[in-house]
Protein backbone atom coordinates (compact mmCIF):
# COMPACT_ATOMS: atom_id res chain seq x y z
CA UNK A 1 0.00 0.00 0.00
CA UNK A 2 1.37 2.92 -0.93
CA UNK A 3 0.65 6.46 1.43
CA UNK A 4 0.38 9.44 -0.23
CA UNK A 5 1.19 13.00 1.92
CA UNK A 6 -0.25 16.42 0.72
CA UNK A 7 0.45 19.59 2.38
CA UNK A 8 -1.04 22.76 2.05
CA UNK A 9 -0.51 26.27 2.63
CA UNK A 10 -2.66 28.96 1.62
CA UNK A 11 -0.45 29.78 -1.14
CA UNK A 12 1.06 26.88 -2.35
CA UNK A 13 1.25 23.39 -2.00
CA UNK A 14 4.53 22.38 -0.34
CA UNK A 15 4.67 18.69 -0.51
CA UNK A 16 2.40 16.63 -3.00
CA UNK A 17 3.73 12.82 -3.62
CA UNK A 18 3.97 9.43 -2.31
CA UNK A 19 5.62 8.91 1.32
CA UNK A 20 6.92 5.82 3.81
CA UNK A 21 6.21 7.20 7.03
CA UNK A 22 5.34 10.64 8.19
CA UNK A 23 6.12 11.69 12.36
CA UNK A 24 3.38 14.49 12.55
CA UNK A 25 3.59 17.27 15.24
CA UNK A 26 -0.07 17.34 16.94
CA UNK A 27 -1.25 18.74 19.90
CA UNK A 28 -1.55 16.15 22.14
CA UNK A 29 2.51 14.74 20.98
CA UNK A 30 3.66 13.02 17.37
CA UNK A 31 2.21 10.21 16.02
CA UNK A 32 3.69 8.57 13.45
CA UNK A 33 1.64 7.21 10.59
CA UNK A 34 2.04 4.22 8.22
CA UNK A 35 0.05 3.32 5.54
CA UNK A 36 -3.67 1.55 6.54
CA UNK A 37 -3.56 4.40 9.45
CA UNK A 38 -7.07 4.62 10.51
CA UNK A 39 -8.84 7.64 10.12
CA UNK A 40 -8.21 9.90 11.65
CA UNK A 41 -8.51 14.38 11.96
CA UNK A 42 -6.51 15.84 13.90
CA UNK A 43 -5.08 19.76 14.88
CA UNK A 44 -1.40 19.76 13.95
CA UNK A 45 0.94 22.23 16.30
CA UNK A 46 3.84 24.58 15.40
CA UNK A 47 6.39 21.86 14.81
CA UNK A 48 8.56 19.73 12.81
CA UNK A 49 7.07 16.90 10.33
CA UNK A 50 9.32 14.61 9.57
CA UNK A 51 8.77 12.42 6.42
CA UNK A 52 10.72 9.41 5.54
CA UNK A 53 11.66 8.38 1.95
CA UNK A 54 12.44 4.96 1.67
CA UNK A 55 15.80 5.85 3.85
CA UNK A 56 15.86 8.85 3.76
CA UNK A 57 14.25 11.13 6.51
CA UNK A 58 13.20 14.97 5.94
CA UNK A 59 12.18 17.76 7.79
CA UNK A 60 9.45 20.36 7.82
CA UNK A 61 8.61 23.19 9.93
CA UNK A 62 4.89 23.86 10.42
CA UNK A 63 3.27 26.74 11.46
CA UNK A 64 -0.03 25.11 12.97
CA UNK A 65 -2.77 23.71 11.29
CA UNK A 66 -5.17 20.63 10.57
CA UNK A 67 -4.61 17.33 9.15
CA UNK A 68 -6.73 14.53 7.95
CA UNK A 69 -5.68 11.12 7.29
CA UNK A 70 -7.91 8.67 5.60
CA UNK A 71 -7.42 5.62 2.81
CA UNK A 72 -3.79 6.12 2.87
CA UNK A 73 -4.41 9.94 1.61
CA UNK A 74 -2.51 12.34 4.33
CA UNK A 75 -3.60 15.64 3.94
CA UNK A 76 -2.05 18.74 6.58
CA UNK A 77 -3.58 21.84 5.64
CA UNK A 78 -1.15 24.64 7.63
CA UNK A 79 -0.67 28.20 7.70
CA UNK A 80 2.41 27.96 7.13
CA UNK A 81 5.41 25.27 6.12
CA UNK A 82 9.05 25.47 5.26
CA UNK A 83 11.13 22.38 3.83
CA UNK A 84 13.58 22.03 6.30
CA UNK A 85 16.55 22.15 3.36
CA UNK A 86 14.96 25.13 2.25
CA UNK A 87 15.41 27.36 5.31
CA UNK A 88 18.63 30.07 5.37
CA UNK A 89 19.99 28.96 9.16
CA UNK A 90 21.47 32.43 9.12
CA UNK A 91 18.28 33.97 8.76
CA UNK A 92 16.30 31.46 10.90
CA UNK A 93 18.98 31.59 13.85
CA UNK A 94 18.77 35.51 13.94
CA UNK A 95 15.18 35.41 13.60
CA UNK A 96 15.40 33.26 17.08
CA UNK A 97 17.23 35.68 18.77
CA UNK A 98 15.27 38.46 17.69
CA UNK A 99 12.35 36.56 19.19
CA UNK A 100 14.11 35.82 21.98
CA UNK A 101 14.94 39.51 22.89
CA UNK A 102 11.03 40.55 22.18
CA UNK A 103 10.03 37.67 24.50
CA UNK A 104 11.83 39.25 27.63
CA UNK A 105 10.62 42.77 26.45
CA UNK A 106 7.14 41.55 26.49
CA UNK A 107 4.63 43.33 28.62
CA UNK A 108 1.36 42.61 29.46
CA UNK A 109 -0.46 38.52 28.64
CA UNK A 110 -1.65 39.69 24.97
CA UNK A 111 2.84 40.51 24.31
CA UNK A 112 3.87 37.33 26.03
CA UNK A 113 1.60 34.74 24.23
CA UNK A 114 2.51 36.40 20.94
CA UNK A 115 6.50 36.62 21.66
CA UNK A 116 5.62 32.91 22.50
CA UNK A 117 4.51 31.53 19.64
CA UNK A 118 7.16 33.56 17.37
CA UNK A 119 9.65 31.90 19.83
CA UNK A 120 8.25 28.72 19.15
CA UNK A 121 7.89 29.18 15.35
CA UNK A 122 11.50 30.32 15.42
CA UNK A 123 12.53 27.70 17.37
CA UNK A 124 10.90 25.10 15.37
CA UNK A 125 12.52 26.07 12.12
CA UNK A 126 16.04 26.11 13.97
CA UNK A 127 15.31 22.61 14.60
CA UNK A 128 14.18 21.79 11.28
CA UNK A 129 17.91 22.14 10.13
CA UNK A 130 19.54 20.68 12.63
CA UNK A 131 17.95 17.41 12.35
CA UNK A 132 19.69 17.13 8.84
CA UNK A 133 22.94 17.65 10.11
CA UNK B 1 -19.06 48.63 -18.19
CA UNK B 2 -19.93 51.67 -16.91
CA UNK B 3 -17.45 53.31 -18.72
CA UNK B 4 -19.19 52.29 -21.85
CA UNK B 5 -22.38 53.28 -20.63
CA UNK B 6 -20.89 57.00 -20.25
CA UNK B 7 -19.67 56.85 -23.75
CA UNK B 8 -23.12 55.79 -24.89
CA UNK B 9 -24.65 58.47 -22.96
CA UNK B 10 -22.36 60.99 -24.08
CA UNK B 11 -22.43 59.78 -27.46
CA UNK B 12 -26.67 59.81 -27.69
CA UNK B 13 -26.30 63.95 -26.52
CA UNK B 14 -23.57 63.97 -29.52
CA UNK B 15 -25.26 62.71 -32.08
CA UNK B 16 -28.47 65.28 -31.90
CA UNK B 17 -26.35 68.47 -32.41
CA UNK B 18 -24.68 66.52 -34.88
CA UNK B 19 -27.31 65.38 -36.67
CA UNK B 20 -29.28 68.69 -36.86
CA UNK B 21 -26.04 70.12 -38.39
CA UNK B 22 -25.89 67.36 -40.63
CA UNK B 23 -29.60 67.95 -41.76
CA UNK B 24 -29.23 71.54 -42.05
CA UNK B 25 -26.19 70.79 -44.67
CA UNK B 26 -28.62 68.40 -46.50
CA UNK B 27 -31.59 70.95 -46.92
CA UNK B 28 -28.83 73.89 -47.73
CA UNK B 29 -31.37 75.71 -49.72
CA UNK B 30 -33.62 76.16 -46.94
CA UNK B 31 -30.81 76.87 -44.54
CA UNK B 32 -31.26 81.11 -43.52
CA UNK B 33 -29.82 83.18 -46.32
CA UNK B 34 -26.06 83.96 -46.37
CA UNK B 35 -25.02 81.40 -43.55
CA UNK B 36 -22.48 79.46 -46.00
CA UNK B 37 -20.00 77.70 -43.38
CA UNK B 38 -20.78 76.49 -40.09
CA UNK B 39 -18.18 75.82 -37.05
CA UNK B 40 -16.90 72.71 -36.85
CA UNK B 41 -15.32 73.80 -33.29
CA UNK B 42 -17.65 71.97 -31.78
CA UNK B 43 -17.37 68.51 -33.46
CA UNK B 44 -13.22 69.12 -32.85
CA UNK B 45 -14.00 69.40 -29.19
CA UNK B 46 -15.57 66.47 -29.11
CA UNK B 47 -13.14 63.86 -31.13
CA UNK B 48 -10.67 65.51 -28.66
CA UNK B 49 -12.49 64.19 -26.04
CA UNK B 50 -13.88 60.88 -27.21
CA UNK B 51 -9.80 60.23 -28.24
CA UNK B 52 -8.78 61.16 -24.37
CA UNK B 53 -11.32 58.81 -22.97
CA UNK B 54 -10.34 56.33 -25.40
CA UNK B 55 -6.86 56.91 -24.02
CA UNK B 56 -7.60 56.25 -20.47
CA UNK B 57 -9.62 53.15 -21.19
CA UNK B 58 -6.63 51.55 -22.88
CA UNK B 59 -4.36 52.61 -20.28
CA UNK B 60 -6.69 51.08 -17.89
CA UNK B 61 -7.00 47.74 -19.91
CA UNK B 62 -3.59 47.48 -19.37
CA UNK B 63 -3.36 48.33 -15.69
CA UNK B 64 -5.70 45.53 -15.07
CA UNK B 65 -4.33 42.89 -17.25
CA UNK B 66 -1.31 43.45 -15.77
CA UNK B 67 -2.71 43.22 -12.36
CA UNK B 68 -4.90 39.82 -13.10
CA UNK B 69 -1.96 37.95 -13.99
CA UNK B 70 -0.12 38.63 -10.87
CA UNK B 71 -3.38 37.74 -8.88
CA UNK B 72 -4.41 34.69 -11.03
CA UNK B 73 -1.58 32.58 -10.12
CA UNK B 74 -2.29 33.18 -6.68
CA UNK B 75 -6.08 32.49 -6.67
CA UNK B 76 -5.52 29.70 -8.44
CA UNK B 77 -2.96 28.36 -5.78
CA UNK B 78 -5.31 29.25 -2.95
CA UNK B 79 -7.98 26.68 -4.80
CA UNK B 80 -5.31 23.70 -3.01
CA UNK B 81 -6.21 24.53 0.25
CA UNK B 82 -10.35 24.75 -0.09
CA UNK B 83 -10.79 22.08 -1.68
CA UNK B 84 -9.59 19.62 1.44
CA UNK B 85 -11.93 21.53 3.42
CA UNK B 86 -14.94 20.70 1.12
CA UNK B 87 -13.88 17.10 0.72
CA UNK B 88 -14.00 16.93 5.11
CA UNK B 89 -16.46 19.18 6.18
CA UNK B 90 -18.63 19.40 2.78
CA UNK B 91 -20.34 22.67 1.71
CA UNK B 92 -24.05 21.99 3.02
CA UNK B 93 -25.53 25.60 1.11
CA UNK B 94 -28.99 23.73 2.46
CA UNK B 95 -28.70 23.98 5.57
CA UNK B 96 -31.05 24.99 7.83
CA UNK B 97 -30.23 27.21 10.47
CA UNK B 98 -31.33 30.00 12.63
CA UNK B 99 -28.42 32.66 12.26
CA UNK B 100 -26.89 33.04 9.10
CA UNK B 101 -24.52 35.81 8.00
CA UNK B 102 -24.12 36.51 4.57
CA UNK B 103 -20.28 37.42 4.03
CA UNK B 104 -20.45 39.78 0.76
CA UNK B 105 -17.46 39.97 -1.06
CA UNK B 106 -17.02 42.85 -3.85
CA UNK B 107 -14.28 44.95 -4.97
CA UNK B 108 -13.69 48.74 -3.89
CA UNK B 109 -12.96 50.30 -6.90
CA UNK B 110 -15.73 50.25 -10.17
CA UNK B 111 -15.52 50.64 -13.83
CA UNK B 112 -15.33 46.54 -13.52
CA UNK B 113 -18.82 45.09 -14.89
CA UNK B 114 -21.43 43.65 -13.17
CA UNK B 115 -19.39 41.38 -10.93
CA UNK B 116 -20.37 43.79 -7.50
CA UNK B 117 -23.78 43.84 -8.68
CA UNK B 118 -23.50 40.18 -9.10
CA UNK B 119 -22.67 39.64 -5.88
CA UNK B 120 -25.36 42.00 -4.43
CA UNK B 121 -27.99 40.48 -6.39
CA UNK B 122 -27.19 36.71 -4.91
CA UNK B 123 -26.50 37.83 -1.41
CA UNK B 124 -30.28 39.64 -0.94
CA UNK B 125 -31.51 36.45 -2.59
CA UNK B 126 -29.46 34.27 0.30
CA UNK B 127 -31.21 36.86 2.81
CA UNK B 128 -34.71 36.52 1.32
CA UNK B 129 -34.09 32.48 1.88
CA UNK B 130 -33.07 32.97 4.91
CA UNK B 131 -35.52 35.04 6.51
CA UNK B 132 -38.35 33.53 8.64
CA UNK B 133 -40.03 34.13 12.04
CA UNK B 134 -37.62 32.62 13.77
CA UNK B 135 -34.50 32.91 11.64
CA UNK B 136 -32.59 36.23 11.41
CA UNK B 137 -29.73 36.55 8.79
CA UNK B 138 -27.25 39.64 8.49
CA UNK B 139 -24.52 40.99 6.54
CA UNK B 140 -21.12 41.09 6.66
CA UNK B 141 -19.34 43.44 3.07
CA UNK B 142 -16.32 43.46 1.99
CA UNK B 143 -15.35 46.46 -0.30
CA UNK B 144 -17.01 49.83 -0.66
CA UNK B 145 -19.48 48.92 -3.90
CA UNK B 146 -21.33 45.91 -2.30
CA UNK B 147 -21.77 47.97 0.68
CA UNK B 148 -22.76 51.12 -0.99
CA UNK B 149 -25.93 49.05 -2.78
CA UNK B 150 -26.50 47.18 0.59
CA UNK B 151 -26.49 50.33 2.66
CA UNK B 152 -29.79 52.12 0.96
CA UNK B 153 -32.26 48.94 1.23
CA UNK B 154 -30.96 47.20 4.32
CA UNK B 155 -28.86 49.01 6.80
CA UNK B 156 -30.34 47.74 9.51
CA UNK B 157 -29.12 44.13 8.57
CA UNK B 158 -25.33 45.03 8.12
CA UNK B 159 -23.59 43.85 10.99
CA UNK B 160 -20.14 44.56 9.73
CA UNK B 161 -18.40 46.38 7.13
CA UNK B 162 -14.74 46.33 5.74
CA UNK B 163 -13.47 48.37 3.04
CA UNK B 164 -9.74 49.70 1.43
CA UNK B 165 -8.61 45.24 1.62
CA UNK B 166 -6.67 45.73 -1.36
CA UNK B 167 -4.77 48.56 -0.97
CA UNK B 168 -1.71 46.18 0.17
CA UNK B 169 -1.30 43.15 -1.95
CA UNK B 170 -3.59 40.28 -0.44
CA UNK B 171 -1.81 37.66 1.67
CA UNK B 172 -3.12 34.93 4.11
CA UNK B 173 -2.02 36.58 7.25
CA UNK B 174 -3.90 40.30 6.70
CA UNK B 175 -7.33 37.67 5.15
CA UNK B 176 -6.64 35.71 8.50
CA UNK B 177 -6.78 38.65 10.88
CA UNK B 178 -10.03 39.96 8.91
CA UNK B 179 -11.51 36.70 9.05
CA UNK B 180 -10.67 36.85 13.16
CA UNK B 181 -12.22 39.79 13.24
CA UNK B 182 -15.39 39.23 11.80
CA UNK B 183 -15.98 35.76 13.86
CA UNK B 184 -15.67 38.09 17.01
CA UNK B 185 -17.78 40.79 15.99
CA UNK B 186 -20.97 38.28 14.75
CA UNK B 187 -22.64 35.43 16.48
CA UNK B 188 -23.56 33.29 13.35
CA UNK B 189 -24.26 29.62 12.73
CA UNK B 190 -23.66 29.36 9.39
CA UNK B 191 -22.10 31.90 7.06
CA UNK B 192 -22.78 32.08 3.38
CA UNK B 193 -19.69 33.74 1.62
CA UNK B 194 -20.91 35.06 -1.61
CA UNK B 195 -18.19 35.88 -4.24
CA UNK B 196 -16.98 35.55 -7.87
CA UNK B 197 -15.20 32.71 -9.09
CA UNK B 198 -12.65 33.47 -11.71
CA UNK B 199 -13.53 30.93 -14.63
CA UNK B 200 -11.50 32.82 -17.04
CA UNK B 201 -10.74 36.29 -18.23
CA UNK B 202 -15.08 36.51 -19.49
CA UNK B 203 -16.32 34.16 -17.34
CA UNK B 204 -17.31 34.82 -13.36
CA UNK B 205 -19.52 31.75 -11.78
CA UNK B 206 -21.10 33.66 -8.76
CA UNK B 207 -20.40 31.28 -6.23
CA UNK B 208 -21.87 30.50 -2.66
CA UNK B 209 -19.34 29.10 0.13
CA UNK B 210 -21.21 28.00 3.22
CA UNK B 211 -18.86 27.88 6.47
CA UNK B 212 -20.91 25.91 9.68
CA UNK B 213 -20.77 26.74 13.21
CA UNK B 214 -19.17 24.17 15.30
CA UNK B 215 -21.82 23.45 16.97
CA UNK B 216 -23.89 22.72 13.85
CA UNK B 217 -21.01 20.77 12.78
CA UNK B 218 -21.29 18.58 15.72
CA UNK B 219 -25.15 18.11 15.71
CA UNK B 220 -25.12 17.27 11.98
CA UNK B 221 -22.65 14.48 12.10
CA UNK B 222 -24.11 12.89 15.32
CA UNK B 223 -27.39 12.94 13.12
CA UNK B 224 -25.99 11.37 10.41
CA UNK B 225 -26.86 14.53 7.83
CA UNK B 226 -24.65 14.70 5.20
CA UNK B 227 -22.18 15.58 7.76
CA UNK B 228 -22.36 12.10 9.27
CA UNK B 229 -19.23 10.67 7.43
CA UNK B 230 -17.06 12.98 9.50
CA UNK B 231 -17.82 10.98 12.28
CA UNK B 232 -15.70 8.25 11.30
CA UNK B 233 -12.91 10.26 11.67
CA UNK B 234 -11.26 9.59 15.28
CA UNK B 235 -10.68 13.31 16.72
CA UNK B 236 -7.25 13.70 17.64
CA UNK B 237 -4.85 16.61 19.26
CA UNK B 238 -6.83 18.40 21.55
CA UNK B 239 -8.59 18.68 24.99
CA UNK B 240 -11.82 18.18 23.18
CA UNK B 241 -13.54 17.13 20.42
CA UNK B 242 -15.54 20.82 20.34
CA UNK B 243 -12.62 22.76 20.51
CA UNK B 244 -11.00 20.76 17.50
CA UNK B 245 -14.01 21.59 16.12
CA UNK B 246 -14.11 25.48 16.72
CA UNK B 247 -10.57 25.66 15.46
CA UNK B 248 -11.23 23.89 11.98
CA UNK B 249 -14.22 25.69 11.23
CA UNK B 250 -12.00 29.18 12.06
CA UNK B 251 -9.25 27.65 9.91
CA UNK B 252 -11.55 26.71 7.31
CA UNK B 253 -13.29 30.32 7.07
CA UNK B 254 -10.44 32.04 6.94
CA UNK B 255 -9.08 29.89 4.12
CA UNK B 256 -12.48 30.03 2.21
CA UNK B 257 -12.03 34.30 2.71
CA UNK B 258 -8.47 33.93 1.69
CA UNK B 259 -9.52 31.69 -1.48
CA UNK B 260 -12.78 33.73 -2.12
CA UNK B 261 -10.90 37.22 -2.23
CA UNK B 262 -8.63 36.41 -4.23
CA UNK B 263 -11.35 35.14 -6.31
CA UNK B 264 -13.14 38.30 -6.15
CA UNK B 265 -9.66 40.37 -6.83
CA UNK B 266 -9.34 38.03 -9.77
CA UNK B 267 -12.51 38.67 -11.35
CA UNK B 268 -12.56 42.26 -10.19
CA UNK B 269 -9.33 42.31 -12.96
CA UNK B 270 -10.55 40.63 -15.34
CA UNK B 271 -14.12 42.08 -15.67
CA UNK B 272 -12.24 45.43 -15.89
CA UNK B 273 -10.60 44.46 -18.31
CA UNK B 274 -13.13 43.52 -20.70
CA UNK B 275 -15.40 46.31 -19.78
CA UNK B 276 -12.42 48.93 -20.47
CA UNK B 277 -11.52 46.64 -23.63
CA UNK B 278 -15.26 47.35 -24.80
CA UNK B 279 -14.91 50.98 -23.83
CA UNK B 280 -11.97 51.23 -25.95
CA UNK B 281 -13.67 50.19 -28.92
CA UNK B 282 -16.93 52.12 -28.50
CA UNK B 283 -14.41 55.29 -28.50
CA UNK B 284 -13.29 54.00 -31.40
CA UNK B 285 -16.46 53.61 -33.24
CA UNK B 286 -17.46 57.31 -31.90
CA UNK B 287 -14.63 58.24 -32.82
CA UNK B 288 -15.13 57.26 -36.72
CA UNK B 289 -18.80 58.29 -36.68
CA UNK B 290 -17.16 61.81 -35.50
CA UNK B 291 -14.58 61.85 -38.14
CA UNK B 292 -17.09 61.17 -40.73
CA UNK B 293 -19.51 64.14 -40.03
CA UNK B 294 -16.50 66.14 -39.27
CA UNK B 295 -15.12 65.31 -42.50
CA UNK B 296 -18.28 65.86 -44.69
CA UNK B 297 -19.54 68.97 -43.25
CA UNK B 298 -15.80 70.47 -44.11
CA UNK B 299 -15.92 69.48 -47.84
CA UNK B 300 -19.54 70.44 -47.64
CA UNK B 301 -18.93 74.20 -47.25
CA UNK B 302 -15.58 73.59 -49.19
CA UNK B 303 -17.87 72.44 -51.82
CA UNK B 304 -20.49 75.63 -51.27
CA UNK B 305 -17.57 77.89 -51.19
CA UNK B 306 -16.25 76.55 -54.70
CA UNK B 307 -19.58 77.37 -56.23
CA UNK B 308 -19.58 80.75 -55.16
CA UNK B 309 -16.79 81.18 -56.45
CA UNK B 310 -16.88 79.40 -60.11
CA UNK B 311 -21.04 80.71 -60.12
CA UNK B 312 -19.36 84.43 -59.68
CA UNK B 313 -16.79 84.14 -61.97
CA UNK B 314 -19.40 82.71 -64.72
CA UNK B 315 -21.89 85.26 -64.08
CA UNK B 316 -18.50 87.64 -64.59
CA UNK B 317 -17.79 85.88 -68.47
CA UNK B 318 -21.33 86.64 -69.23
CA UNK B 319 -20.59 90.59 -69.15
CA UNK B 320 -18.05 91.19 -72.06
CA UNK B 321 -15.16 93.96 -71.49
Amino acid sequence: MTLNLCVLTPNRIVWDSEVKEIILPTNSGQIGVLPNHAPIASAVDIGILRIRLKDQWLTMALMGGFARINNNEITVLVNDAEKGSDIDPQEAQQTLEIAETNLNKAEGKRQTIEANLALRRARTRVEAINVIS
Amino acid sequence: MAMAAVLRREGRRLTQPINALHSSLISQDQAPHGSRSISTQVVRNRMKSVKNIQKITKAMKMVAASKLRAVQTRAENSRGLWQPFTALLGDNPSTDVKKNVVVTVSSDKGLCGGINSTSVKISRVLHKLNSGPDKETKYVILGEKAKAQLVRDSKKDIELSLTELQKNPLNYTQVSVLADDILKNVEYDALRIVFNKFHSVVQFLPTVSTVLSPEVIEREAESGGKLGELDSYEIEGGETKSEILQNLAEFQFSCVMYNAVLENACSEQGARMSAMDSSSRNAGDMLDRLTLTYNRTRQASITTELIEIISGASALEGFPG
